[in-house]
């Protein structure tokens, strides 16, 4: 089911591209174990770094914000990136919920 | 995605349209989907899969497959009898929680545009409100007046209707009283174990705001239960 926030992130899309900014859509595609936010979670990052919405109640926002971003600067039209607990990387980005999580991110053109 | 699949998504959802959008998580296509309609292209194979995501009212990706499928359904519609202090606490927290509101009060002084703004408000008995209210076992019920005269009649159409949810509020010794009253009128004693009275969760508050908090979280709970 879409999340009840949806429609403000959608227009908040449509906005920030009518400003001429580029925009990414993140949205949580998988889940394992008890990753707080679920399937369908979406989130939208601007090139200068602003973003709305939620994939994971703060646990890897930021992460996802700097791989939308240097996805805008690539030419690669949308990437799946999974965070899970047996990643090295895991304290670091901190999903300290103990789920795992896989987030597709695409730009919106 | 393409803006115009999220313009065209945003559209559909304020007609009330209720289908998926479909991702292709590798090359990055998008599709609306309405159910019982093909999709396109190599979205086509996946169709059967599709269809059942939707029916299950779930989001996900199809196995073996890298096809996301997000489930696009209407809220659940919460008609409130009794355009009460309540009422408007339920309003509120309403609003972030996905759910439809439509408020029946025949008292033209409670169900007033000026205590109601920005809510569907119909200033009409129970009987002739749901002549325009158009309901189905999604549908939920709360009764706030306490009021036989307006609450029975909508408990009547709700019970006969198969609501979803159906709650009035209440003591339990209120509640007693409108059992007796509806076995009177026909209804079978376990029939009306549908209906939660006293109504709401148990938090133990007592004020207007506390009480909407109690219901809202009894349907929250009673959404995701099965």
């Amino acid at each position: 089911m879409s999340n009840f926030s949806e429609k403000k992130i959608f227009e908040e899309a449509d906005n920030w591209l009518k400003n001429n900014k580029k925009v990414s859509l993140a949205t949580v595609v998988q889940t394992w174990g008890s990753s707080p936010f679920g399937i369908g979670s979406r989130m939208i990052v601007s090139e200068d770094g602003n973003f709305l919405g939620s994939v994971s109640g703060g646990c890897v926002e930021a992460k996802v914000v700097e791989e939308c971003i240097s996805l805008m600067k690539t030419k690669k039209i949308c990437k799946k990136i999974d965070f899970k607990v047996s990643n090295e990387n895991a304290w670091e980005i901190g999903l300290a919920c103990g789920g795992d999580i896989s987030i597709y991110i695409e730009e919106i053109k | 995605m393409k803006i115009e699949i999220i313009r065209e998504t945003l559209k559909n959802k304020s007609l009330n349209k209720e289908f998926a959008l479909i991702t292709n998580l590798v090359n990055g296509e998008s599709e609306i989907f309405f159910p019982g309609n093909n999709p396109s292209g190599m979205f086509s194979k996946y169709s059967e899969e599709i269809e059942k995501i939707f029916h299950s009212n779930k989001n996900g990706i199809i196995e073996n497959s890298e096809i996301f499928v997000q489930t696009y359904k209407n809220p659940i519609k919460v008609i409130i009898v009794g355009a009460v202090d309540i009422s408007m606490y339920l309003i509120d927290f309403a609003k972030n929680l996905n759910f439809e509101i439509i408020i029946v009060d025949p008292r033209g002084y409670f169900a007033s545009k000026e205590r109601f703004p920005d809510t569907k408000i119909i200033n009409k008995w129970p009987n002739e409100a749901f002549d325009e209210i158009e309901t189905n076992t999604k549908t939920a019920l709360v009764t706030l007046t306490h009021d036989p005269k307006i609450d029975d009649p909508a408990l009547q159409y709700a019970l006969k209707n198969k609501f979803f949810y159906i709650g009035a509020l209440g003591s339990k010794k209120t509640h007693e009283k409108r059992c007796s009253r509806l076995v009177e009128a026909g209804f079978k004693k376990v029939e009306l174990e549908k209906i939660n009275g006293p109504i709401g969760i148990k938090l133990g508050g007592k004020s207007p705001s506390e009480i909407a908090l109690s219901i809202i979280s009894q349907l929250v709970y009673e959404k995701y239960k099965n």
